[in-house]
């Protein structure tokens, strides 16, 4: 009797650690795949419905590391005029002429050791869609992969790209 | 323990591992956009490069200052800079860690009983215009005081004050060189420093001054006696009554009786005059004033052997392009002045005026006053004659002799303002602290010889509610006088530019920053009569009464104000490899006669001064003769030469007392002596190696497009350690402190071995190898260290679990532990270079070659679709080495540098009977 109480003791502690392990990576580590932003920003109706290439916006794509956010002049340029009475274009129009820069949240974030160069890769060929999933048919942007370095490392090894360590680990 | 309760604890113990992991870094990581597009060339996460002026020292080396999101992370030299032509010196590079100094003083602030309160610039300034008008009213006089100030910031504080009716005293530093103006005053009618240019020279004699590591331009000398080797026909020895890390590079090094350069340069002056054609009507009279002297004699009196005197005087007469420079500890000595005097007199008689030593050049220092003026000045305010006195970049309370009282005179002054950066000890004492921005936050110009002017320009704006130097000035100046010139110092300056250079100059200076103007040579005109009684006057035998204490500057803290910086503390003393703490050099001879050993505490004393310092034996070092750096010792014990007013830094008649107890201090080297492995310079066995046959069990790597090496002219590396901190700055290595350097444990990549052999020092620069068959990467159980198709041995910080056998096996020891989660205060956190990851606590780390220089040029490279062209980049240590001993490049390009050094006859590497096949070739010293 003292013996399986024991066991069941141990191993529900064991049970316990695991699930808390999974639990601490799901809900603490992982951060929220499709974050709210300061602006509802809708690819759809840009990239989707008006077409408009990545790289018109995310200028920096294959120029830089980072593709970044477009600056807001970008946006203005046509929402000065188009949209105006819009909630969010409110929003937009009182950032930039308070001279405030949107702070967007993070949707894809590497550690600060990872070396990921945008250039190369669009340079390589590699579609943003690949990566970043169809972002055209997304109203919040979403993160479709973790970007788990065996996901990386996958596709090197398809297209030939070096998979020496040292290619991303700083 | 029984064994299930050592399990049943095991897992406790890993369950309880888990609970204890802390929170992701990147949640919620936001990333801000811009409002306006950047302009044209600039690329977000790329860095951008601005020219600026180090002013770590008043040498003025023109630095480019690398820009990582509006802010600097890294200082590299200007190549084609007159003064530093690319290189940077160690208090150079370290200087950023100045600008992010977290004790740097954030605001104005006023005295409040024994501390200070914030107050607000205007306040501040209406105090001082107040207080100017008061103390006049009172009949008490307003002074200014600064450090050595050169271009338009001088012309404006000359402006100010004769606007304010402000007495501008002579300039204050430390090293004033008081002694060689003194002389040129005397028998040329130029009181100042002349520029020396020693590239010209094929003989160079130094007496004293420490050329590689202070004195006036130190980058500047390294470069240009670097050039005159190069040239293959250059000699250059060194005399000195003590030890130096110069005259440990010069080709001979003789050491003199303290105080008696004089009759050796006195000697060969005799003999240039007799011996070689009378040159520029060389006076009789001074041949006249000399005194007789016979080899032996001078050998007698100078303690340097009769062969050697004949030696360095035969040799002086048949160089076509002699040159002598005294300065340093042999002109800051009893008769100074008669030792510059004649080397004056000799530079004058080989004709080396105005091509070698050129007055049209000068080093503008003279302005500068001596000790003599700083006395007087201390006596006015002891007096009760001053109002309101400036105290501008400057620390006379540290520096000065205690007995000038400059301390408590202070507080008789009507109100003391000091405009500084940090509170030393100068402005904790004053009423009113003005915080001024660092050179990096601000705007100005500097002149750091005549026909130089570089460019100081902001490159991120100011961290604290500070001015710059300009500005500063300028809101006194409008406070006070009710009106300002219209716009900041910004607009003084464009003004004064476009003047001086034209629209089109002035576009060009602030691209290049810098501007060089092609003097014509100024010939001298010598005073015989002056010069005659000059060195008469010099002949009684003024002798320096051993036991002698010299107190030097160090390359590490200059006159003492780089003590603060933190880096320079972590980077080892070239000579003794000694961090932080300070020590006195005592002789081999003096520590085997009174049974001292390394870290042996002593009181040194000199009439009522005493200090409490730890023992490091030092070769080379005579009998008797001790060497203490300056920042050692705060408001020393030195007299004020009668002659000169300058300052004397020999503390004669010392008494040394063992007091039997010892103060730990971290003596880095392991041993100062290579125990027969033949490192350096001649590696024993070498030949041996080379026919013997490698067996090995490894396959051989293959490198495809490019194999990273370096080669390290031992020749030209002269052990400053510029080098060092460029890997700090570059690498985010962190400063570990003293705690763990006096485990062992330092955290240096780069460290410069200084080996001791038959009375002479050479240094081996020691890095990660970047080993073909290497020990450390057998060993990884996690396969964290390997070796990359490019020839490095790769560090993956990610994957390393801490065993540290890698370190362990390293035969060359370059490995280093994260023994600690080193964390960086604010704000130096912004100096964190963003291409090189922080490492966590657990992580070993080493040298990489700058991978993310290589990685940049590879991009680029590929950008344009070529490969990477040789000398396009290099690492951090080559590119601030002022010698550049350092080459780093594709050895698979047959082309490059670094091959053709790799292969010359010079080349072997370090340990290569281990068979760790390194990537770095090490040269052999001798003529590059």
């Amino acid at each position: 009797m003292k013996k399986t109480l024991v066991s069941i003791a141990v191993l529900g502690y064991f049970g316990v650690s695991v699930l808390l392990a999974g639990g601490l990576w799901y809900l603490w580590y992982r951060t929220d795949p499709a974050p709210v932003q300061p602006i509802a920003f809708p690819h759809t109706i840009h990239a989707g419905r008006l077409q408009l290439h990545c790289t018109y916006c995310h200028i920096f794509a294959d120029r830089a590391r980072s593709a970044g956010a477009p600056p807001l002049e970008k946006c203005m340029g046509c929402h000065k005029t188009i949209a105006t009475e819009r909630e969010e274009i409110r929003k937009l129009t009182h950032h930039y002429e308070e001279k405030r820069p949107v702070q967007w949240v993070r949707v894809y974030a590497l550690p600060d050791f990872i070396y990921f160069t945008h250039k190369r890769h669009v340079k390589a060929g590699v579609e943003c869609a690949m990566c970043h999933g169809d972002v055209a048919g997304m109203k919040r942007v979403r993160r479709v992969n973790e970007l788990i370095m065996g996901w990386c490392v996958s596709c090197h090894r398809v297209r030939g790209a070096p998979r020496d360590c040292a290619t991303c680990h700083k | 323990m029984k064994r299930r309760d050592f399990l049943w604890l095991l897992g406790v113990v890993s369950g309880s591992t888990v609970m204890s992991a802390c929170g992701s870094p990147n949640r919620s990581a936001k990333f801000t956009s811009y409002l306006l597009p950047p302009e044209e060339g600039v690329v977000p996460g790329e860095a951008r490069f601005h020219p600026s002026t180090c002013t770590e020292c008043p040498a003025g080396c023109g630095v480019l200052a690398r820009v990582r999101e509006g802010r600097p992370v890294k200082l590299e030299g200007i190549p084609g800079h007159p003064v530093s032509d690319g290189g940077l010196c160690v208090r150079g590079q370290s200087s950023l860690y100045r600008l992010y100094h977290p004790e740097r003083l954030r605001g104005p602030m006023l005295r409040d009983g024994k501390t200070f309160r914030s107050i607000p610039w205007e306040e501040a300034f209406t105090r001082v215009s107040e207080t100017l008008k008061s103390s006049r009213e009172k009949g008490r006089k307003n002074l200014f005081l600064s450090c050595r100030t050169t271009g338009t910031l001088s012309r404006v504080a000359d402006a100010a004050c004769e606007r304010l009716e402000i007495g501008r005293l002579p300039e204050y530093e430390v090293y004033s060189h008081s002694a060689v103006k003194e002389a040129n005053a005397l028998l040329f009618g130029e009181r100042d420093v002349p520029h020396y240019r020693i590239e010209e020279a094929d003989f160079l004699l130094t007496v004293g001054a420490d050329l590689l590591e202070t004195y006036v331009t130190p980058v500047a000398y390294t470069r240009k006696i670097s050039t005159a080797q190069a040239g293959g026909d250059f000699l250059w020895y060194h005399v000195e009554p003590h030890m130096s890390l110069t005259g440990g590079n010069a080709d001979r090094r003789f050491t003199v009786t303290p105080g008696r350069e004089r009759l050796l340069l006195s000697f060969l002056l005799r003999e240039v005059a007799t011996r070689k054609a009378a040159q520029n009507g060389f006076p009789r009279e001074i041949l006249a004033a000399l005194p007789p002297a016979t080899a032996e004699s001078v050998a007698r009196d100078t303690g340097i052997p009769p062969e050697s005197v004949k030696e360095v005087a035969d040799r002086f007469l048949a160089a076509k392009r002699p040159l002598v420079i005294a300065g340093g500890i042999a002109t800051e000595s009893p008769g100074g002045v008669g030792t510059a005097a004649a080397a004056a007199l000799i530079q004058y008689a080989v004709g080396a005026f105005p091509g070698r030593v050129d007055f049209a050049g000068r080093e503008n220092y003279r302005n500068v006053g001596t000790l003599r003026d700083m006395e007087e000045l201390s006596a006015r305010m002891g007096r009760g004659e001053a109002g309101v006195v400036f105290l501008f970049r400057t620390n006379p309370v540290f520096s000065l002799p205690a007995r000038l009282g400059f301390r408590e005179n202070m507080k008789k002054a009507q109100l003391t303002v000091a405009m500084g950066e940090f509170l030393d000890e100068t402005v904790r004492e004053a009423d009113l602290v003005l915080p001024l921005s660092h050179s990096l936050e601000s705007w100005g110009d500097v002149e750091p010889r005549r026909g130089v002017m570089s460019l100081l320009q902001p490159v991120l704006p100011p961290l604290h509610d500070t001015l710059s130097d300009g500005d500063a000035l300028l809101g006194l100046l409008g406070s006070a006088s009710g009106k300002g010139p219209a716009g900041g110092y910004r607009d003084l300056l464009a003004a004064a530019w476009r003047k001086r250079l034209g629209e089109a100059g002035k576009a060009q200076f602030l691209e290049k920053g810098f501007v060089e103007e092609m003097l014509p040579k100024r010939p001298v005109s010598l005073d015989g009569r002056r010069a005659a009684d000059t060195l008469r006057s010099s002949t009684s035998a003024e002798e320096v009464r051993k036991p002698v204490l010299f107190l030097v500057p160090s390359i590490r803290t200059f006159d003492g104000r780089s003590r603060i910086l933190p880096l320079l503390s972590e980077i080892p003393d070239p000579l003794t490899t000694i961090t932080y703490g300070p020590w006195i050099s005592v002789s081999k001879e003096t520590a085997a006669r009174a049974g001292l050993r390394d870290r042996d505490e002593v009181t040194v004393a000199s009439g009522d001064w005493k200090a409490v310092l730890p023992v490091k034996v030092q070769p080379g070092l005579p009998g008797e003769v001790f060497v203490v750096y300056r920042d050692a010792i705060p408001a020393p014990p030195i007299r004020t030469d009668p002659r000169t007013g300058g300052p004397v830094d020999t503390i004669e008649g010392v008494r040394i007392t063992k007091t039997g107890k010892t103060i730990a201090i971290p003596i880095l080297s392991g041993s100062f002596s290579q125990q027969g492995r033949g490192l350096i310079p001649d590696p024993v066995h070498l030949e041996e190696e080379r026919r013997q046959k490698r067996w090995t069990l490894y396959p051989e790597h293959a490198h495809m497009e490019y194999q990273w090496a370096m080669a390290v002219d031992l020749g030209r590396c002269n052990g400053c350690a510029a080098c060092v901190a460029a890997c700090h700055i570059e690498n985010n290595v962190p400063v570990v402190g003293k705690r763990d350097h006096l485990k062992g444990r330092e955290m240096s990549w780069l460290r410069i071995e200084p080996f001791y052999e038959k009375g002479e020092v050479d240094f081996l620069p020691m890095l990660c190898q970047q080993c073909h068959y290497a020990p450390c990467e057998t060993v990884c159980p996690v396969f964290a260290a390997y070796h990359n198709p490019e020839g490095l041995n790769v560090q993956v910080y990610k994957r390393c679990v801490g065993t540290r056998y890698c370190s362990n096996n390293c035969p060359y020891k370059v490995r280093r532990f994260n023994w600690w989660q080193h964390r960086w205060p604010e704000p130096m956190d912004r100096m964190l270079n963003p291409d090189v990851p922080a490492r966590e606590v657990g992580v070993m780390e080493k040298c990489t070659f700058c991978i993310q220089r290589i990685r940049g040029g590879k991009d680029k490279a590929k950008d344009e679709g070529r490969k990477v062209r040789d000398g396009e980049f290099t690492t951090a240590c080559a590119q601030s080495c002022p010698t550049g001993a350092l080459t780093f490049g594709n050895i698979l390009d047959k082309e490059s540098k670094v091959y053709r050094l790799a292969h010359s006859e010079r080349a072997y590497r370090v340990f290569e009977t281990l068979g760790t096949v390194p990537s770095i070739h090490y040269l052999r010293g001798g003529k590059t």
